[in-house]
Protein backbone atom coordinates (compact mmCIF):
# COMPACT_ATOMS: atom_id res chain seq x y z
CA UNK A 1 0.00 0.00 0.00
CA UNK A 2 2.75 2.54 1.09
CA UNK A 3 4.83 2.10 -2.42
CA UNK A 4 1.40 2.24 -4.42
CA UNK A 5 0.26 5.39 -2.59
CA UNK A 6 3.91 6.57 -3.34
CA UNK A 7 3.59 5.92 -6.98
CA UNK A 8 0.40 7.32 -7.29
CA UNK A 9 1.34 10.85 -6.50
CA UNK A 10 3.73 11.54 -9.40
CA UNK A 11 0.99 10.03 -11.88
CA UNK A 12 -1.49 12.46 -10.19
CA UNK A 13 0.84 15.17 -11.05
CA UNK A 14 1.82 13.90 -14.31
CA UNK A 15 -2.33 13.27 -15.37
CA UNK A 16 -3.19 16.47 -13.96
CA UNK A 17 -0.02 18.77 -15.16
CA UNK A 18 1.83 17.16 -17.47
CA UNK A 19 5.02 18.11 -15.32
CA UNK A 20 7.79 17.65 -17.53
CA UNK A 21 10.48 18.02 -14.85
CA UNK A 22 9.31 14.21 -13.98
CA UNK A 23 10.32 13.30 -17.31
CA UNK A 24 13.42 14.80 -17.66
CA UNK A 25 15.06 13.25 -14.87
CA UNK A 26 18.67 11.73 -16.35
CA UNK A 27 18.80 9.05 -13.94
CA UNK A 28 18.17 5.54 -15.94
CA UNK A 29 16.26 4.09 -13.26
CA UNK A 30 14.03 6.79 -12.83
CA UNK A 31 13.44 6.59 -16.22
CA UNK A 32 12.51 2.67 -15.87
CA UNK A 33 10.61 3.43 -13.22
CA UNK A 34 8.38 6.72 -15.00
CA UNK A 35 8.41 4.01 -17.58
CA UNK A 36 6.80 1.64 -15.79
CA UNK A 37 4.25 3.89 -14.01
CA UNK A 38 3.33 5.23 -17.22
CA UNK A 39 2.69 1.31 -18.28
CA UNK A 40 0.46 0.81 -15.36
CA UNK A 41 -1.18 4.42 -16.20
CA UNK A 42 -1.92 3.36 -19.44
CA UNK A 43 -3.68 0.42 -17.86
CA UNK A 44 -5.33 1.88 -15.44
CA UNK A 45 -6.78 4.44 -17.96
CA UNK A 46 -7.87 2.05 -20.24
CA UNK A 47 -9.81 -0.08 -16.75
CA UNK A 48 -11.15 3.90 -15.75
CA UNK A 49 -13.00 4.66 -19.02
CA UNK A 50 -14.23 1.18 -19.08
CA UNK A 51 -15.98 1.66 -15.53
CA UNK A 52 -16.75 5.52 -16.17
CA UNK A 53 -18.97 4.58 -18.87
CA UNK A 54 -20.87 3.28 -16.47
CA UNK A 55 -20.69 6.10 -13.88
CA UNK A 56 -22.39 9.44 -15.51
CA UNK A 57 -22.05 10.94 -11.89
CA UNK A 58 -18.56 11.36 -11.71
CA UNK A 59 -18.75 12.53 -15.12
CA UNK A 60 -21.27 15.22 -14.92
CA UNK A 61 -19.43 16.32 -11.19
CA UNK A 62 -15.77 16.73 -12.72
CA UNK A 63 -14.00 16.53 -16.02
CA UNK A 64 -11.02 15.18 -14.81
CA UNK A 65 -12.52 11.62 -13.33
CA UNK A 66 -11.79 9.87 -16.49
CA UNK A 67 -8.13 10.86 -16.74
CA UNK A 68 -7.63 9.45 -13.60
CA UNK A 69 -6.60 6.40 -12.54
CA UNK A 70 -9.81 5.36 -10.20
CA UNK A 71 -9.46 1.34 -9.09
CA UNK A 72 -12.44 -0.82 -9.51
CA UNK A 73 -13.12 -1.33 -6.38
CA UNK A 74 -13.12 2.60 -4.96
CA UNK A 75 -15.36 3.45 -8.09
CA UNK A 76 -17.82 1.88 -6.33
CA UNK A 77 -17.20 3.61 -2.72
CA UNK A 78 -16.92 6.58 -4.67
CA UNK A 79 -20.48 6.60 -6.17
CA UNK A 80 -21.82 5.80 -3.04
CA UNK A 81 -20.04 8.19 -1.06
CA UNK A 82 -21.38 10.66 -3.82
CA UNK A 83 -24.70 10.10 -3.65
CA UNK A 84 -24.95 10.17 -0.19
CA UNK A 85 -23.03 12.82 1.20
CA UNK A 86 -22.02 15.01 -1.54
CA UNK A 87 -20.02 18.04 -0.91
CA UNK A 88 -18.29 16.53 2.34
CA UNK A 89 -14.77 16.37 3.02
CA UNK A 90 -14.97 12.85 2.99
CA UNK A 91 -14.94 12.75 -0.89
CA UNK A 92 -11.54 14.01 -1.09
CA UNK A 93 -10.05 11.34 1.17
CA UNK A 94 -11.58 8.68 -0.41
CA UNK A 95 -10.68 9.71 -3.73
CA UNK A 96 -6.97 9.69 -2.50
CA UNK A 97 -7.76 6.38 -1.28
CA UNK A 98 -8.80 5.54 -4.78
CA UNK A 99 -5.63 6.21 -6.21
CA UNK A 100 -3.99 4.08 -4.07
CA UNK A 101 -5.99 1.30 -4.76
CA UNK A 102 -6.69 0.18 -1.43
CA UNK A 103 -9.77 0.60 0.38
CA UNK A 104 -9.11 2.07 3.73
CA UNK A 105 -11.30 2.02 6.70
CA UNK A 106 -12.97 4.85 7.90
CA UNK A 107 -11.09 6.58 10.56
CA UNK A 108 -8.20 7.18 8.31
CA UNK A 109 -10.73 8.25 5.62
CA UNK A 110 -11.71 11.03 8.33
CA UNK A 111 -8.36 11.53 9.30
CA UNK A 112 -7.26 12.30 5.95
CA UNK A 113 -10.52 14.54 5.16
CA UNK A 114 -9.47 16.51 8.48
CA UNK A 115 -6.17 17.10 6.82
CA UNK A 116 -7.64 18.37 3.35
CA UNK A 117 -9.95 20.37 5.09
CA UNK A 118 -9.15 23.86 3.46
CA UNK A 119 -10.09 21.88 0.29
CA UNK A 120 -13.54 21.71 0.45
CA UNK A 121 -16.39 21.72 -1.99
CA UNK A 122 -18.10 19.37 -4.48
CA UNK A 123 -16.57 16.32 -5.68
CA UNK A 124 -12.92 16.16 -6.72
CA UNK A 125 -12.26 20.16 -6.43
CA UNK A 126 -9.47 18.78 -4.48
CA UNK A 127 -7.37 17.86 -7.90
CA UNK A 128 -9.69 19.62 -10.47
CA UNK A 129 -9.30 23.27 -9.12
CA UNK A 130 -5.65 22.93 -7.76
CA UNK A 131 -3.63 21.90 -10.30
CA UNK A 132 -0.32 20.61 -9.03
CA UNK A 133 -0.17 22.09 -5.91
CA UNK A 134 -3.13 21.26 -4.45
CA UNK A 135 -2.55 17.77 -5.33
CA UNK A 136 0.18 17.39 -3.46
CA UNK A 137 -1.60 19.02 -0.56
CA UNK A 138 -4.16 15.62 -1.07
CA UNK A 139 -1.02 13.60 -1.78
CA UNK A 140 0.34 14.88 1.65
CA UNK A 141 -3.11 14.48 2.83
CA UNK A 142 -3.23 10.81 1.89
CA UNK A 143 0.27 9.94 3.93
CA UNK A 144 -0.38 11.77 6.75
CA UNK A 145 -4.07 9.18 6.63
CA UNK A 146 -1.19 6.26 6.70
CA UNK A 147 1.23 7.96 9.08
CA UNK A 148 -0.62 6.64 12.06
CA UNK A 149 0.25 2.72 10.90
CA UNK A 150 4.13 3.33 9.65
CA UNK A 151 6.22 5.68 10.38
CA UNK A 152 8.15 6.08 6.60
CA UNK A 153 4.67 7.91 6.14
CA UNK A 154 5.89 10.37 8.92
CA UNK A 155 9.47 11.42 7.22
CA UNK A 156 7.66 11.57 3.89
CA UNK A 157 5.61 14.14 4.36
CA UNK A 158 8.04 15.84 6.47
CA UNK A 159 10.24 16.15 3.33
CA UNK A 160 7.20 17.18 1.51
CA UNK A 161 7.27 20.19 3.91
CA UNK A 162 3.55 20.77 3.63
CA UNK A 163 3.39 23.36 6.02
CA UNK A 164 -0.54 23.11 5.88
CA UNK A 165 -0.55 19.76 7.17
CA UNK A 166 1.29 20.66 9.97
CA UNK A 167 -1.10 23.29 10.87
CA UNK A 168 -3.40 21.15 10.73
CA UNK A 169 -2.24 18.56 12.79
CA UNK A 170 -3.16 19.51 16.26
CA UNK A 171 -6.57 19.91 15.07
CA UNK A 172 -6.28 16.69 13.39
CA UNK A 173 -5.48 14.47 17.04
CA UNK A 174 -8.31 17.04 18.24
CA UNK A 175 -10.88 16.19 16.05
CA UNK A 176 -9.47 12.32 16.34
CA UNK A 177 -9.92 12.52 19.80
CA UNK A 178 -13.15 13.75 19.54
CA UNK A 179 -13.77 11.09 17.05
CA UNK A 180 -12.51 8.12 18.99
CA UNK A 181 -15.68 8.72 21.19
CA UNK A 182 -17.80 7.75 18.17
CA UNK A 183 -15.76 4.91 17.26
CA UNK A 184 -15.16 2.23 19.50
CA UNK A 185 -13.25 0.16 16.83
CA UNK A 186 -10.27 -1.68 18.57
CA UNK A 187 -8.44 -1.10 15.52
CA UNK A 188 -9.00 2.98 15.61
CA UNK A 189 -7.38 3.47 19.06
CA UNK A 190 -4.02 2.67 18.63
CA UNK A 191 -3.70 5.18 15.92
CA UNK A 192 -5.55 7.91 18.43
CA UNK A 193 -3.41 7.09 20.81
CA UNK A 194 -0.41 7.55 18.50
CA UNK A 195 -1.70 10.62 17.42
CA UNK A 196 -1.92 12.12 21.08
CA UNK A 197 1.22 11.03 21.84
CA UNK A 198 2.84 13.23 18.69
CA UNK A 199 1.03 16.03 19.74
CA UNK A 200 2.09 16.14 23.68
CA UNK A 201 6.32 15.66 22.33
CA UNK A 202 5.30 18.72 20.28
CA UNK A 203 3.64 20.71 22.76
CA UNK A 204 5.27 22.26 25.37
CA UNK A 205 4.16 20.47 28.72
CA UNK A 206 0.91 20.18 31.19
CA UNK A 207 -0.22 23.36 30.24
CA UNK A 208 -0.55 22.82 26.49
CA UNK A 209 -2.24 19.34 27.44
CA UNK A 210 -4.52 20.68 30.09
CA UNK A 211 -5.30 23.56 27.24
CA UNK A 212 -7.27 21.15 24.61
CA UNK A 213 -10.00 19.88 25.53
CA UNK A 214 -9.89 17.46 22.78
CA UNK A 215 -7.25 15.46 24.27
CA UNK A 216 -9.32 15.09 27.47
CA UNK A 217 -9.93 11.22 28.21
CA UNK A 218 -6.99 10.12 25.76
CA UNK A 219 -4.07 10.67 28.16
CA UNK A 220 -5.15 9.60 31.83
CA UNK A 221 -2.46 12.47 33.28
CA UNK A 222 -3.87 14.69 31.00
CA UNK A 223 -6.72 14.41 31.31
CA UNK A 224 -9.36 15.63 34.36
CA UNK A 225 -10.31 12.40 35.29
CA UNK A 226 -8.21 9.66 36.44
CA UNK A 227 -5.56 11.82 37.25
CA UNK A 228 -2.18 10.78 38.95
CA UNK A 229 -1.10 13.59 41.09
CA UNK A 230 2.34 14.00 41.45
CA UNK A 231 3.91 15.25 45.00
CA UNK A 232 5.24 18.28 43.49
CA UNK A 233 2.25 19.05 41.22
CA UNK A 234 1.01 22.90 41.70
CA UNK A 235 -2.23 21.74 40.53
CA UNK A 236 -2.37 18.64 43.91
CA UNK A 237 -5.23 19.28 46.47
CA UNK A 238 -3.89 19.96 49.51
CA UNK A 239 -6.45 17.62 51.08
CA UNK A 240 -4.15 14.59 49.67
CA UNK A 241 -1.51 13.24 51.82
CA UNK A 242 1.96 13.20 51.89
CA UNK A 243 3.31 10.38 50.56
CA UNK A 244 6.84 11.29 50.65
CA UNK A 245 7.01 11.56 54.30
CA UNK A 246 6.38 7.85 54.59
CA UNK A 247 10.17 6.59 53.93
CA UNK A 248 11.88 9.77 55.52
CA UNK A 249 9.79 10.04 59.04
CA UNK A 250 9.12 7.86 61.22
CA UNK A 251 7.24 8.50 64.15
CA UNK A 252 7.10 6.36 66.68
CA UNK A 253 5.03 8.39 69.17
CA UNK A 254 2.33 8.17 66.16
CA UNK A 255 1.67 4.47 67.02
CA UNK A 256 0.02 4.35 70.40
CA UNK A 257 0.17 7.71 71.35
CA UNK A 258 -2.88 9.74 72.72
CA UNK A 259 -5.32 11.44 70.89
CA UNK A 260 -5.72 10.69 67.27
CA UNK A 261 -2.71 8.70 66.34
CA UNK A 262 -3.52 8.42 62.55
CA UNK A 263 -3.46 11.85 60.17
CA UNK A 264 -4.23 12.13 56.25
CA UNK A 265 -1.02 13.88 56.78
CA UNK A 266 1.63 11.18 57.82
CA UNK A 267 1.60 7.62 57.02
CA UNK A 268 2.82 5.78 60.42
CA UNK A 269 6.13 3.38 60.29
CA UNK A 270 4.43 1.37 62.80
CA UNK A 271 0.46 -0.60 62.03
CA UNK A 272 -1.65 1.08 65.13
CA UNK A 273 -2.86 -2.26 65.77
CA UNK A 274 0.31 -4.74 66.16
CA UNK A 275 2.86 -2.10 65.99
CA UNK A 276 4.53 -4.17 63.37
CA UNK A 277 6.62 -2.02 60.74
CA UNK A 278 4.63 -1.29 57.84
CA UNK A 279 6.14 -2.48 54.32
CA UNK A 280 5.94 -0.42 51.10
CA UNK A 281 2.72 -2.93 50.61
CA UNK A 282 1.23 -2.09 53.89
CA UNK A 283 1.82 1.81 54.16
CA UNK A 284 0.71 2.08 50.01
CA UNK A 285 -2.45 0.50 51.46
CA UNK A 286 -5.47 2.47 52.20
CA UNK A 287 -8.50 0.28 52.76
CA UNK A 288 -11.13 3.30 54.33
CA UNK A 289 -11.82 6.86 53.19
CA UNK A 290 -10.90 7.89 56.43
CA UNK A 291 -7.28 7.46 56.07
CA UNK A 292 -6.67 4.94 58.85
CA UNK A 293 -3.68 2.93 57.68
CA UNK A 294 -2.66 -0.82 59.01
CA UNK A 295 -1.07 -3.63 58.27
CA UNK A 296 -2.87 -6.15 56.09
CA UNK A 297 -2.24 -9.06 58.47
CA UNK A 298 -5.02 -6.62 60.98
CA UNK A 299 -7.35 -5.72 58.43
CA UNK A 300 -7.38 -9.26 57.39
CA UNK A 301 -8.29 -10.36 61.04
CA UNK A 302 -10.70 -7.31 61.63
CA UNK A 303 -12.19 -8.60 58.37
CA UNK A 304 -12.77 -11.95 59.81
CA UNK A 305 -14.62 -10.52 63.10
CA UNK A 306 -16.50 -7.11 62.37
CA UNK A 307 -15.00 -5.86 59.97
CA UNK A 308 -15.18 -2.00 61.00
CA UNK A 309 -12.38 0.34 60.49
CA UNK A 310 -10.42 0.92 63.48
CA UNK A 311 -10.68 4.33 62.78
CA UNK A 312 -13.82 5.62 62.18
CA UNK A 313 -16.04 2.64 63.32
CA UNK A 314 -17.76 2.35 59.80
CA UNK A 315 -17.62 -1.57 57.95
CA UNK A 316 -15.43 -1.83 55.52
CA UNK A 317 -17.39 -1.96 52.49
CA UNK A 318 -16.14 -4.93 50.57
CA UNK A 319 -12.89 -3.65 50.34
CA UNK A 320 -14.51 -1.04 47.53
CA UNK A 321 -10.96 0.89 47.25
CA UNK A 322 -8.86 -1.63 46.80
CA UNK A 323 -11.10 -2.30 43.81
CA UNK A 324 -11.07 0.77 42.46
CA UNK A 325 -7.15 0.93 42.62
CA UNK A 326 -7.08 -2.07 40.18
CA UNK A 327 -9.61 -0.37 38.10
CA UNK A 328 -8.22 3.08 37.64
CA UNK A 329 -5.03 1.23 37.39
CA UNK A 330 -5.67 -1.23 34.98
CA UNK A 331 -6.89 1.33 32.60
CA UNK A 332 -3.80 3.64 33.42
CA UNK A 333 -1.79 0.95 32.08
CA UNK A 334 -3.71 0.21 29.08
CA UNK A 335 -3.83 3.89 28.27
CA UNK A 336 0.46 4.47 28.92
CA UNK A 337 1.01 1.36 26.96
CA UNK A 338 0.08 3.10 23.84
CA UNK A 339 2.17 6.46 23.99
CA UNK A 340 4.95 4.53 26.24
CA UNK A 341 7.26 4.89 23.22
CA UNK A 342 6.63 8.21 23.57
CA UNK A 343 7.48 9.91 26.83
CA UNK A 344 9.67 8.79 28.73
CA UNK A 345 8.72 9.87 32.25
CA UNK A 346 5.48 8.27 31.40
CA UNK A 347 7.25 4.57 30.66
CA UNK A 348 8.98 4.94 34.44
CA UNK A 349 5.58 5.19 35.92
CA UNK A 350 4.39 2.26 33.63
CA UNK A 351 7.32 0.18 34.74
CA UNK A 352 6.37 0.83 38.14
CA UNK A 353 3.16 0.12 37.40
CA UNK A 354 3.46 -3.49 35.58
CA UNK A 355 6.43 -4.50 38.12
CA UNK A 356 5.15 -4.29 41.29
CA UNK A 357 1.36 -4.93 42.74
CA UNK A 358 0.23 -2.00 44.43
CA UNK A 359 2.61 1.17 43.68
CA UNK A 360 -0.28 3.58 43.20
CA UNK A 361 -3.08 5.28 45.95
CA UNK A 362 -6.17 5.99 45.55
CA UNK A 363 -8.24 9.11 46.76
CA UNK A 364 -11.19 10.42 46.77
CA UNK A 365 -10.69 14.41 46.46
CA UNK A 366 -14.35 15.81 46.32
CA UNK A 367 -16.37 12.79 44.55
CA UNK A 368 -13.69 11.89 42.35
CA UNK A 369 -11.09 9.75 42.28
CA UNK A 370 -7.68 10.26 41.58
CA UNK A 371 -4.54 7.77 41.42
CA UNK A 372 -1.36 8.82 42.62
CA UNK A 373 1.74 6.76 42.12
CA UNK A 374 4.63 6.32 43.97
CA UNK A 375 7.73 6.66 42.58
CA UNK B 1 -3.24 -14.74 71.80
CA UNK B 2 -2.91 -11.64 73.12
CA UNK B 3 -0.59 -9.38 71.43
CA UNK B 4 2.12 -9.31 74.43
CA UNK B 5 4.45 -7.01 71.71
CA UNK B 6 2.00 -4.51 71.50
CA UNK B 7 0.88 -4.44 75.45
CA UNK B 8 4.45 -4.42 76.14
CA UNK B 9 4.69 -0.72 74.18
CA UNK B 10 1.74 0.17 75.40
CA UNK B 11 2.93 -0.14 78.96
CA UNK B 12 6.17 1.51 77.90
CA UNK B 13 4.18 4.51 76.50
CA UNK B 14 2.04 4.70 78.99
CA UNK B 15 4.60 5.23 81.78
CA UNK B 16 6.33 7.72 79.61
CA UNK B 17 3.19 10.03 80.19
CA UNK B 18 2.44 8.96 83.32
CA UNK B 19 3.36 12.37 85.32
CA UNK B 20 1.49 14.07 82.76
CA UNK B 21 -1.84 12.64 82.35
CA UNK B 22 -1.38 10.93 85.95
CA UNK B 23 -3.01 7.44 83.99
CA UNK B 24 -0.63 4.70 85.06
CA UNK B 25 -1.36 0.83 83.99
CA UNK B 26 0.97 -1.91 85.93
CA UNK B 27 1.04 -5.61 85.44
CA UNK B 28 -0.67 -7.48 88.26
CA UNK B 29 0.86 -10.25 87.22
CA UNK B 30 3.96 -11.67 85.35
CA UNK B 31 2.06 -12.77 82.42
CA UNK B 32 0.96 -9.01 81.50
CA UNK B 33 -2.93 -10.37 81.30
CA UNK B 34 -4.26 -9.08 84.34
CA UNK B 35 -3.42 -4.86 85.13
CA UNK B 36 -4.03 -2.24 87.54
CA UNK B 37 -4.77 0.96 85.74
CA UNK B 38 -5.40 4.38 88.15
CA UNK B 39 -6.93 7.24 87.27
CA UNK B 40 -6.93 10.22 89.33
CA UNK B 41 -10.61 11.84 89.62
CA UNK B 42 -11.32 14.18 87.35
CA UNK B 43 -11.00 18.56 88.98
CA UNK B 44 -14.11 20.29 89.22
CA UNK B 45 -15.73 16.84 90.02
CA UNK B 46 -16.86 14.92 93.00
CA UNK B 47 -13.92 12.41 92.65
CA UNK B 48 -11.36 15.43 92.63
CA UNK B 49 -8.15 14.09 94.66
CA UNK B 50 -9.68 10.32 94.20
CA UNK B 51 -7.43 7.82 93.39
CA UNK B 52 -9.22 4.92 91.65
CA UNK B 53 -7.90 1.72 90.88
CA UNK B 54 -8.96 -0.74 87.90
CA UNK B 55 -8.86 -4.13 87.46
CA UNK B 56 -7.85 -4.83 83.79
CA UNK B 57 -8.26 -8.07 82.26
CA UNK B 58 -7.17 -8.58 78.32
CA UNK B 59 -9.14 -11.19 76.43
CA UNK B 60 -7.77 -13.27 74.08
CA UNK B 61 -8.44 -11.67 71.14
CA UNK B 62 -7.23 -8.18 72.18
CA UNK B 63 -6.34 -5.93 71.01
CA UNK B 64 -9.43 -6.68 68.42
CA UNK B 65 -11.56 -7.00 71.40
CA UNK B 66 -11.65 -4.85 74.07
CA UNK B 67 -10.45 -5.04 77.55
CA UNK B 68 -12.35 -5.67 80.44
CA UNK B 69 -11.96 -3.13 82.85
CA UNK B 70 -13.78 -3.00 86.33
CA UNK B 71 -13.45 -0.63 89.39
CA UNK B 72 -11.99 -2.09 92.38
CA UNK B 73 -12.14 1.18 94.08
CA UNK B 74 -15.83 1.92 95.20
CA UNK B 75 -17.10 4.69 93.31
CA UNK B 76 -20.43 6.85 93.68
CA UNK B 77 -21.03 6.82 89.80
CA UNK B 78 -24.94 6.45 87.63
CA UNK B 79 -22.78 4.49 85.11
CA UNK B 80 -20.63 2.58 87.13
CA UNK B 81 -21.99 -0.31 89.62
CA UNK B 82 -21.72 0.68 93.16
CA UNK B 83 -21.58 -2.83 94.26
CA UNK B 84 -19.42 -4.68 91.59
CA UNK B 85 -17.65 -1.76 89.98
CA UNK B 86 -18.63 -2.59 86.87
CA UNK B 87 -18.47 0.11 84.07
CA UNK B 88 -21.08 1.26 81.31
CA UNK B 89 -19.18 2.34 78.50
CA UNK B 90 -19.57 1.85 74.83
CA UNK B 91 -16.07 1.75 74.14
CA UNK B 92 -15.35 -0.83 76.38
CA UNK B 93 -17.92 -2.95 74.30
CA UNK B 94 -19.50 -2.48 70.91
CA UNK B 95 -17.97 0.41 70.39
CA UNK B 96 -14.18 -0.57 71.26
CA UNK B 97 -11.29 -0.16 68.49
CA UNK B 98 -8.42 -1.78 67.75
CA UNK B 99 -7.09 1.62 67.71
CA UNK B 100 -7.80 2.36 71.19
CA UNK B 101 -5.43 1.40 73.92
CA UNK B 102 -5.50 0.72 77.40
CA UNK B 103 -4.12 4.15 77.78
CA UNK B 104 -6.78 5.85 76.00
CA UNK B 105 -9.42 3.05 77.17
CA UNK B 106 -8.80 4.81 81.03
CA UNK B 107 -9.04 8.22 80.03
CA UNK B 108 -12.62 7.57 78.49
CA UNK B 109 -13.42 5.99 81.84
CA UNK B 110 -11.58 9.10 83.22
CA UNK B 111 -13.97 11.31 81.14
CA UNK B 112 -17.50 8.92 82.16
CA UNK B 113 -16.43 10.33 85.94
CA UNK B 114 -16.73 13.67 84.39
CA UNK B 115 -19.63 13.20 82.43
CA UNK B 116 -21.89 10.94 83.78
CA UNK B 117 -24.93 9.50 81.37
CA UNK B 118 -27.72 8.92 83.99
CA UNK B 119 -29.71 7.84 80.86
CA UNK B 120 -28.18 4.63 80.28
CA UNK B 121 -26.80 3.81 83.80
CA UNK B 122 -25.58 0.62 85.19
CA UNK B 123 -26.82 1.82 88.76
CA UNK B 124 -30.08 2.08 88.55
CA UNK B 125 -29.92 3.54 92.31
CA UNK B 126 -27.01 6.49 91.66
CA UNK B 127 -28.94 7.35 88.02
CA UNK B 128 -32.37 8.17 90.12
CA UNK B 129 -30.62 10.51 93.01
CA UNK B 130 -28.32 11.99 90.54
CA UNK B 131 -31.59 13.00 88.40
CA UNK B 132 -34.23 13.31 91.15
CA UNK B 133 -31.54 15.21 94.38
CA UNK B 134 -28.35 15.70 92.12
CA UNK B 135 -27.06 17.54 95.66
CA UNK B 136 -27.43 14.23 97.29
CA UNK B 137 -25.64 13.09 94.48
CA UNK B 138 -22.69 15.02 94.87
CA UNK B 139 -22.70 14.79 97.96
CA UNK B 140 -22.60 11.12 98.34
CA UNK B 141 -20.30 10.83 95.59
CA UNK B 142 -17.75 13.26 97.12
CA UNK B 143 -18.19 10.95 100.54
CA UNK B 144 -17.10 8.01 98.99
CA UNK B 145 -14.70 9.35 96.99
CA UNK B 146 -12.92 10.40 100.27
CA UNK B 147 -13.39 7.09 102.12
CA UNK B 148 -12.24 4.67 99.41
CA UNK B 149 -10.34 6.40 96.47
CA UNK B 150 -7.97 8.48 98.93
CA UNK B 151 -7.25 6.57 102.04
CA UNK B 152 -6.85 3.07 100.50
CA UNK B 153 -5.14 3.98 97.12
CA UNK B 154 -2.95 6.83 99.17
CA UNK B 155 -2.33 4.18 102.09
CA UNK B 156 -1.22 1.51 99.15
CA UNK B 157 0.88 4.14 97.79
CA UNK B 158 2.60 4.85 100.77
CA UNK B 159 2.69 1.10 101.47
CA UNK B 160 4.44 0.56 97.70
CA UNK B 161 6.39 3.14 98.09
CA UNK B 162 8.12 1.82 101.31
CA UNK B 163 8.39 -1.68 99.81
CA UNK B 164 9.56 -0.72 96.98
CA UNK B 165 12.47 1.15 98.46
CA UNK B 166 13.36 -1.91 99.88
CA UNK B 167 14.24 -2.93 96.80
CA UNK B 168 11.51 -4.93 95.75
CA UNK B 169 9.98 -4.92 92.48
CA UNK B 170 7.03 -2.50 91.78
CA UNK B 171 4.49 -5.01 90.23
CA UNK B 172 4.84 -7.52 92.51
CA UNK B 173 4.64 -5.35 95.84
CA UNK B 174 1.32 -4.22 94.34
CA UNK B 175 0.23 -8.06 94.00
CA UNK B 176 0.81 -9.26 96.96
CA UNK B 177 -0.24 -6.21 98.51
CA UNK B 178 -3.82 -6.48 96.81
CA UNK B 179 -3.46 -10.37 97.84
CA UNK B 180 -2.41 -9.90 101.29
CA UNK B 181 -5.35 -6.78 101.57
CA UNK B 182 -3.10 -4.00 101.77
CA UNK B 183 -1.67 -5.58 104.84
CA UNK B 184 1.81 -4.03 104.99
CA UNK B 185 3.51 -6.47 107.53
CA UNK B 186 1.91 -9.67 105.62
CA UNK B 187 2.98 -8.01 102.30
CA UNK B 188 6.66 -7.70 104.10
CA UNK B 189 6.77 -11.45 105.07
CA UNK B 190 5.43 -12.97 101.80
CA UNK B 191 8.02 -11.02 99.95
CA UNK B 192 10.94 -12.08 101.97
Amino acid sequence: MVSDSIAAAPILSAANTKNPGKKKRTNRSAKLKQYKIDARREQWLSQGAVKNKGCKDGIDDDGHVPSLPVGKHSKRELEKVETRRRGEDDDVSIHQDSDSESPSNSPISSNSSVLCGNDSGTNFTGSSSGGSSSSSSSSGGCYSGNITEEEEDDDEEVEEGDDECLDDWEAVADALAADDKLQTSSQDEPVVETDSSCEVTNGSGVGSMSSKPGSDGVLPWASGNNKAWRADDAFRPQTLPNLSKQHSMPNPDRCCGGGIPWSRNSVPSNCPICCEDLDLTDSSFLPCNCGFRLCLFCHKRILEQDGRCPGCRKQYECEPIETEASVHGGSLTLRLARSVSMIERTLKCLQIIIQQTGPWVVFEHQGRYSTEILC
Amino acid sequence: MIDFARVQKELVECSKDAEGSGIRVIPKSDNLVHLIGTIPGPIGTPYEGGVFQIDITLPEGYPFEPPKMQFSTKVWHPNISSQSGAICLDILKDQWSPALTLKTALLSVQALLSAPQPDDPQDAVVAQQYLKDYQTFVNTARYWTESFAKTSSRGIEVKVQKLVEMGFPEAQVRSILEAVGGDENLALERLL
